[in-house]
C-alpha cells in the first residue's frame, strides 16, 4: 500500500523552529514528526510514501534515504511547481498512487493513536470510494463539521455550523481509492471543498471515528497542548497495561518527576538533571541536555543539547536546540526559543518568541518577536 | 596581497533577508555585498581573501567557485570553532596571511569609496605597522573616536566621549603588517580594544582620512541609508564627469525619474515600468521586475523579482525577492519584506517587517513583525 503526505509549504506557522529544520523533521517527542507518521504506516503494510511538496531541502533528501535503509520505505518527492491545494498534488502524484488498491492520505502536521488497521478495514467493508477519519471536537462551531449516517456515511459537510448538526470534524487523514484521482482535475483543488462533497453526494464516502487524542500540531502553542495530549496518552497505556511503542525514549520516574516526563531512550542516564528539580508534568527532554539545581519544568519540550541554570522555571515554553538558559530565569506562557538562542541569568520572559542565535538580556514581559 | 574579511556571525540583524541568503551574498545597489569590496581589492592586486566564517553555507562555497572563475581570486575559509572576536580570526588565518606584504582586514558590512590604492600607499610611507581607515561622524560621542596627530599618527583611542577628542572613527578597514600577528593571542580578542590601542602606545599606527560616504549597511535602516548615499555618489560622479565604475547596472532618466535611480545593466529595458509612474530619488531597482501604472517609489530597494500592482506607494523600505505588491497599497517607514510576501491590494502598512513566505492582508499601522 502506498501513502502521499500533503506537505507541501514553507512550515512557516512553526517558526521559530521551522528556521532551523523542515518542519517534517522538527522532533514532536523526541522522534521527528513525520516520522511517527510512517511508523505507523509501516505497521500496516506501506512501503511507498510520496511526499508532495513545493521545495525539497537537503534535509529531506537525506532523510528519505535513511528511512529507506531502517525501514525499507521508499520516499517519492512529487513537486508542485504552482500551488495546487490539497487535491491537485493527488492528481499530480497520479503515476505514483494508481493501481488496485486504496492509498492513505495524511495531513503533515497531524499526531493522534493512528489507527490504521482498522480505518482500512472499516474502508473494504464499506465498499466505498473514500473514508475520513474523524474526531470529536468541543466547539464544532468552528471547524468543517462531517454529517453523518450511524454507520458512518458521510451526507455533507458544513462549514463553521451557526447550529449544532455534529461534533465530528475532518481530522486530516483519509483512505481513498484510485478511482478518486480520475475525478480530480491537474489544477489547485481542494478535497475537503470540492472533491469530497461531491463523494458525499453520490454516497460514496464515510467517516471513520478516531477516539483518542488528535491534534494539528503546526503551530507551536498547538505543538505543545499536542504533546501534553500525547504524553497523557502513552501514560495511560502503560498504566492500563497495554501496549505502547514509544520511539522517542522513556518516561522517567523519581522524587522529583511529577506526572508524564519523556527522555531520550537511555532513560536517567540520558539526561543531567540537578537536585532538588522538580519536572514535569508533560515534560519531554532531548539528548544531551543540562539541567542545574533546583529547576522548576512544566508543560514544556526541551530540545537537544539545551544547558539550563540553576533555579529556573520553565513552563508552556519550547526551548530549541543547544540553546542557553541561564540561572533564575522564569520562562512561561507560550515563550518559543530557536535554535540557539540565550537567555540572560535572572531574565523574566512571557510570551516572548526568539529567532535563532539571539539573545536575552532582559525581562520581557509582554508577547514580542525577537528577529 | 591578500585581505581578510571578519565575517562571522550569522547575519541577524539583516533578517528577514538573511533567512534567505547569507548576509555576503545580498544584494546592495544590484550586487552582492561582498563583491563591492572585492572588486576593489581586486583592482589594487589582492588575489587571495580570506573569509573569517563560524560557519559556511553551501551559497558561500558555490559563490567562493564563481570569484575563482570570473576574477581569478582565490577566496579561503577560515572556520572558527569558538568565538574568537575580531582579532582572534586574524591569528587563525595565520598561515594564510604571513608573508612580507601587509594584508587588508575588512568588516563585511561596510561600503564606501574604498580608497585602497591611496590608503596602501599612505600605509608604506608611514612605515606604520598598521593603518585604520577612519571617517567623520556628525555625533562622535556614540562611537570609539581616534584621537590622532596631524600626520595622522594615532595617540590613542577614546569609547564614547563626553567631551570633544575629535570627530574621526574607525571605519571598519584596516592595512595590517604581517607582523601584528605576532601580538594576537589565539583567542577572543578585539582589534579594536586590545591590538590598536597597544600600537597606538608604541605609535605604530596611523589613520587615513575617508572623505566621501561611508556607511555600515548590517541592519536593513542602515541599508536604505546606505543605498542612499551610495547612489548620491555615483550621481555626482557621473555630473562630474569623473570616473566610476557601476558593477551593479545603470542610472535611468526619464519624465518618470527623479533623481538617482539605479536598474540591471540592461537599462529601461531591464525593468517594466507603468505609465504615470514617478520613480525616485534614491531607489534601486533588480532584475526582472515590473511596475503597475501610477505607482511612486522613493528612497528604496526593489529586489529581483518583485512584481508591483498600480499605484502603489513604496517609500524608505526594503522589497525581497519575488514579492508580490497589489495596487494601491501604500509600503511607508522602514517596511522590510522578505523573499516571496505578498501585500493584498489596498493595504497601508507601516515599520513591517514581514519573513519569507508570509502575506500582508489588512493594514499594519505599528511597528510590527510578521514571522
Amino acid at each position: 500500500m502506498k501513502a502521499l503526505f500533503l506537505a507541501g509549504g514553507y512550515g512557516t506557522r512553526l517558526r521559530p523552529f521551522t528556521f532551523s529544520k523542515p518542519k517534517p523533521l522538527i522532533d514532536f517527542a523526541n522522534e521527528p514528526i513525520i516520522l511517527h507518521q510512517i511508523k505507523a504506516l509501516h505497521a500496516v503494510g506501506v512501503r511507498t510514501i510520496v511526499l508532495a511538496v513545493n521545495y525539497q531541502p537537503s534535509e529531506m533528501r537525506k532523510f528519505a534515504q535513511e528511512v529507506k535503509k531502517e525501514l525499507d520505505i521508499e520516499i517519492i518527492f512529487s513537486f508542485e511547481t504552482e500551488p495546487l491545494g490539497t487535491g491537485g498534488p493527488l492528481k499530480l502524484a497520479e503515476e505514483h498512487l494508481k493501481g488496485d488498491e486504496p492509498f492513505f492520505v495524511l495531513n503533515s502536521d497531524v499526531i493522534c493513536d493512528f489507527p490504521f488497521a482498522e480505518m482500512l478495514e472499516f474502508h473494504k467493508k464499506n465498499k466505498s470510494e473514500g473514508t475520513i477519519l474523524a474526531t470529536k471536537v468541543e466547539n464544532p462551531s468552528r471547524y468543517g463539521v462531517i454529517v453523518h449516517q450511524e454507520n458512518g456515511k458521510i451526507e455533507r459537510f458544513v462549514e463553521k455550523p451557526q447550529e449544532f448538526v455534529g461534533d465530528r470534524i475532518n481530522a486530516g487523514i483519509y483512505i481513498l481509492n484510485p478511482s478518486v484521482l480520475d475525478i480530480i482535475p491537474l489544477k489547485w483543488t481542494s478535497l475537503e471543498r470540492e472533491i469530497f462533497p461531491k463523494l458525499a453526494k453520490e454516497e460514496k464516502i464515510y467517516c471513520y471515528h478516531l477516539n483518542g487524542f488528535w491534534m494539528d500540531v503546526g503551530k507551536p502553542g498547538d505543538f505543545i497542548l499536542g504533546s501534553t495530549l500525547y504524553l497523557k496518552f502513552i501514560s495511560s497505556q502503560i498504566k492500563e497495561s497495554k501496549k505502547v511503542k514509544i520511539h522517542g525514549g522513556v518516561l522517567i520516574q523519581g522524587e522529583d518527576i511529577q506526572g508524564t516526563v519523556l527522555v531520550p531512550k537511555q532513560g536517567r542516564e540520558a539526561v543531567k538533571i540537578g537536585e532538588n528539580c522538580r519536572i514535569g508534568p508533560n515534560v519531554i527532554i532531548g539528548k544531551n541536555v543540562r539541567i542545574g539545581n533546583g529547576c522548576r519544568l512544566k508543560n514544556c519540550t526541551i530540545m537537544d543539547n539545551v544547558v539550563i541554570g540553576q533555579s529556573s522555571y520553565i513552563d508552556n515554553s519550547i526551548i530549541g536546540w543547544g540553546s542557553h538558559i541561564g540561572s533564575w530565569t522564569r520562562i512561561q506562557s507560550h515563550c518559543f526559543l530557536g535554535e540557539d538562542v540565550t537567555v540572560r541569568d535572572e531574565c523574566n520572559v512571557n510570551g516572548l518568541t526568539v529567532c535563532p542565535h539571539k539573545g536575552v538580556n532582559q525581562n520581557i514581559l509582554e508577547t514580542t518577536i525577537i528577529l
